[in-house]
């Protein structure tokens, strides 16, 4: 990947031979990207030949979409009741379509975006602008112009759910659900709209008739760490698809990095357990690209409940901090002994593509 | 991945006999939950005080993030795991 | 010369003391007016220079604005006649170089500019006394003892002949008589301020027709600012507006400072922002004259290579766009994020908004 530096010289001054002043600096985390330590989860800018996919960060859901992705002429609406996976789900889109080149817009109208854990989930806030309109009616407004001008390669329409869902004209709000999937086909951008629990019948209604690949996500077991949950699995229907065979299912298994000791938990798969209805056959298991790289033991039978470990006793709390009940497990961005993975602060630690 | 309810909607809770959380409504709906993880946070104590008990609780739907705001009295809905 | 022979040579003639501030204030004059229709001009104040009385005006981009050549032309005719005392008569040229447009001023007669059409510079000087190419008066003395008595002869000559001859003013006096550009425009003053207005008759009430004339506006100036290698980071637009059915306490004039996400000579790009701001916040009465300045002018940058991100090629379009929807919803509604602190203990306090380059916004907004 990386190339020498006697390379990077030679591109740099040829540059500044012709541009002046105007060349790009190299600064050196750009020019000499350093193999990280650890895996991280921020994916690769990787020009593969097949540029009209976006890449979902699932292997698994890949695989069973068709073209290998999401086309990014598509318009994908992600359905799911309560804690499903979709808002991951999507982050994980919007990393790797940045990872691929692309500018995203995100659409808040739930007001629930949190952007330290878009970071988490390998997003660049750098090539990310946020939208958060007053009301459903002005956010499809602005959707509109954003496609239009052919700004944005991604456009993530996060629609909210109970009171501010409703609307009066539902069979308006599908007309211009339909138009706006026609202008991101037009300009070649993947709209994604996440369905909200809670969405009135109409607009639910609307939703699915303007989009050409609907996901439906449902939560099927939780992955606890002793009492804590720590994450879950998922089962990923693709319940319509115009672009690849509908019906297929896969199973996303997402764990929730909080950072701190606990995080090194997770990548011990024995502490885990998952917490499955018994006469449910678990999907074969796919450690996605969100949970830490699981080490080379078979994976614990959901069945069985694996030995836990002691976990360390809580210590003395730092400013601001104080257990309630000691023994309980692992708190919340706990003093920091042991070493925690920074957020990434996309500004500065931008991979740089690949040429 | 969390969802931030950037308001910290106002919910309502119930105990049990012994003072346990046994159930949150919001949105006009009640959730059984059981308290997975809990810890307490006290900033600001020289401006305007913040100090809140959290639970990580999971219910049927939600795994979700609240807090006791122990000046006000209120509970809160500050994260949606999704 | 001394006056007494001046007086033996044209006895009816009228001698007057010279008045260096007078002539310095009447040159000042004509600038002024020719100001008011290009930002771009140069000529000398001083009564002593050899030059003074030429006014040259750059008028790159200026069609849109004032109209073809000819009616410009009238219009720069009329600025001078009217800011100088007593019947002056003044002779313009319009040409592709200094040098032609120079000649045809001399040549022009009074109230007639002479316009050289683009490509006709050479066959225009062609006849002209070879003297005319320069002041040096060597020069135009070696160039009679070679024979070269007209322009086109020495445009005839190869460069190398000329330049053996005459060392590097050859290759000028090659070029000048070709009708190339030997001497670039200078500027009397430097370009901080890059202003024009326009009047409108009769006032207007409605955007689209604004919107026009503020198209021929930005036309003209974003040309002078290509012409010059500039780009300007922000306007000014100013708003006379007609108070005859105004509501009353309506400010007579408004004034608008619009920045824009980067610098630009990009005439579509500030014509849709600065739209997007009248959108936005439209005149309360009719509209009767116009006025646009362009600030913060710098020289323009290449053009940035995607060299290690993809995404910014896109940067200046985005910016662009994303600029004129935080005019027309509001800079609450389009927004960046910055990570500040992200281990503080309050979620509230682990990340800011940030604006869209119209002006950044502090700790997290109420949304």
């Amino acid at each position: 990947m990386s190339t020498g530096r006697g390379d990077v010289d030679a591109a740099v001054a040829g540059l500044r031979a012709r541009w002046g002043a105007a060349a790009p600096s190299v600064v050196g985390a750009l020019a000499l990207a350093p193999v990280p330590a650890e895996p991280d989860e921020t994916p690769r800018y990787d020009p593969r030949p097949d540029d009209r996919v976006i890449r979902t960060g699932f292997a698994a859901l890949d695989a069973i979409l068709g073209p290998g992705g999401l086309p990014k002429s598509a318009s994908v609406a992600i359905r799911g009741e309560g804690t499903s996976g979709r808002t991951t789900l999507s982050l994980r889109v919007v990393a790797e379509a940045q990872a691929q080149g692309s500018v995203v817009a995100w659409l808040d109208l739930s007001r629930s975006f949190d952007p330290v854990e878009a970071v988490a989930r390998g997003v660049d806030l750098e090539w990310l602008v946020v939208i958060t309109p007053a009301s459903l009616d002005e956010g499809l407004s602005i959707a509109g112009s954003l496609l239009a001008g052919r700004s944005v390669d991604l456009l993530v329409l996060d629609l909210p759910g109970g009171r501010l869902a409703r609307t009066d004209k539902p069979s308006r709000i599908g007309d211009r659900l339909h138009r706006l999937a026609a202008l991101a086909r037009r300009a070649e951008t993947l709209l994604l709209i996440l369905d909200a629990p809670g969405l009135g019948s109409g607009l639910a209604t609307a939703v699915a008739e303007s989009t050409g690949i609907r996901l439906e996500l449902a939560r099927r077991s939780w992955v606890r760490l002793g009492r804590d949950v720590v994450g879950q699995r998922t089962e990923a229907l693709v319940a319509h698809n115009r672009h690849g065979p509908p019906g297929r299912r896969a199973t996303l298994r997402i764990l929730y990095a909080e950072g701190g000791e606990r995080d090194t938990c997770l990548a011990r798969d024995a502490l885990l357990m998952d917490q499955a209805p018994v006469h449910e056959a678990p999907d074969r298991e796919i450690h996605d690209a969100t949970a830490p790289p699981v080490p080379a033991t078979p994976a614990a039978s959901p069945r069985t409940r694996p030995t836990l470990r002691a976990l360390p006793a809580p210590r003395s709390a730092r400013t601001g901090r104080s257990p309630l009940e000691p023994g309980v497990g692992h708190r919340r961005r706990s003093e920091r002994a042991g070493p925690r993975r920074p957020p990434r602060d996309a500004a500065r630690e931008r991979t740089p593509a690949r040429p | 991945m969390t969802r931030l309810l950037r308001e910290h909607p106002r919910i309502d809770v119930e105990m049990d006999a012994d003072g346990r959380l046994v159930a949150i409504r919001w949105n006009g709906r009640r959730e059984p939950v059981e308290i997975c993880n809990r810890w307490r946070v006290e900033e600001s104590w020289w401006r305007d005080p913040i100090a809140r008990d959290y639970a990580k609780v999971v219910g049927e739907r939600w795994l979700a993030l609240i807090y006791q705001d122990r000046i006000a009295g209120t509970w809160h809905l500050e994260r949606l795991y999704d | 010369m001394p006056l007494g022979s001046a007086h033996r040579l044209v006895p009816e003639a009228t001698f007057i003391d010279p008045d260096p501030e007078a002539d310095r204030g009447a040159a000042e004059a004509v600038f002024e007016a020719l100001g008011r229709s290009s930002p771009s001009l140069a000529g000398s104040v001083d009564p002593r220079s050899v030059s003074f009385g030429l006014f040259e005006v750059g008028i790159d981009g200026l069609g849109p604005l004032w109209g073809a050549e000819p009616v410009l032309a009238e219009r720069l005719v009329d600025a001078v006649t009217t800011a100088l005392p007593g019947e002056v008569r003044p002779r313009a040229g319009i040409a592709g170089t200094h040098f032609v447009a120079t000649i045809a001023a001399m040549v022009a007669e009074p109230a007639a500019p002479l316009i050289v059409p683009a490509g006709d510079e050479a066959a225009f000087l062609a006849d002209r006394p070879s003297g005319l190419l320069t002041t040096d008066l060597d020069v135009r003395a070696r160039l009679t003892r070679f024979g070269l008595r007209r322009i086109g002869q020495v445009a005839e000559l190869p460069m190398s002949a000329l330049i053996a001859r005459f060392g590097e003013e050859g290759g000028r006096l090659h070029a000048r008589a070709r009708g190339q550009e030997t001497e670039p425009f200078r500027a009397r003053r430097a370009t901080k301020r890059l202003a024009l207005a326009l009047p409108i008759e009769p006032p207007v009430e409605d955007l689209e027709p604004l919107r026009f004339v503020l198209h021929r506006l930005v036309a003209g100036l974003t040309a002078q600012l290509s012409a010059r290698g500039l780009a300007a980071d922000r306007a000014l637009l100013a708003l006379e507006l007609d108070l005859a059915f105004a509501p009353t306490g309506t400010e007579p004039r408004i004034e608008v400072e619009q920045r824009f996400p980067e610098p630009t000579a990009d005439a579509e790009a500030v014509e849709r922002l600065l739209f997007a701001r009248l959108e936005r916040d439209p005149p309360v009465a009719a509209v009767q004259r116009l006025e646009l300045e362009l600030r913060g002018t710098t020289p323009a940058a290449g053009q940035q290579l995607p060299l290690f991100v993809p995404q910014a090629a896109r940067t200046a379009r985005l910016d662009w766009q994303l600029a004129r929807l935080a005019l027309t919803y509001g800079e609450d509604r389009v927004r960046r994020v910055a990570i500040g602190d992200p281990e503080a203990p309050l979620a509230e306090d682990r990340w800011s908004w940030r604006g869209v380059g119209l002006g950044s916004l502090g700790p997290e907004g109420s949304t």
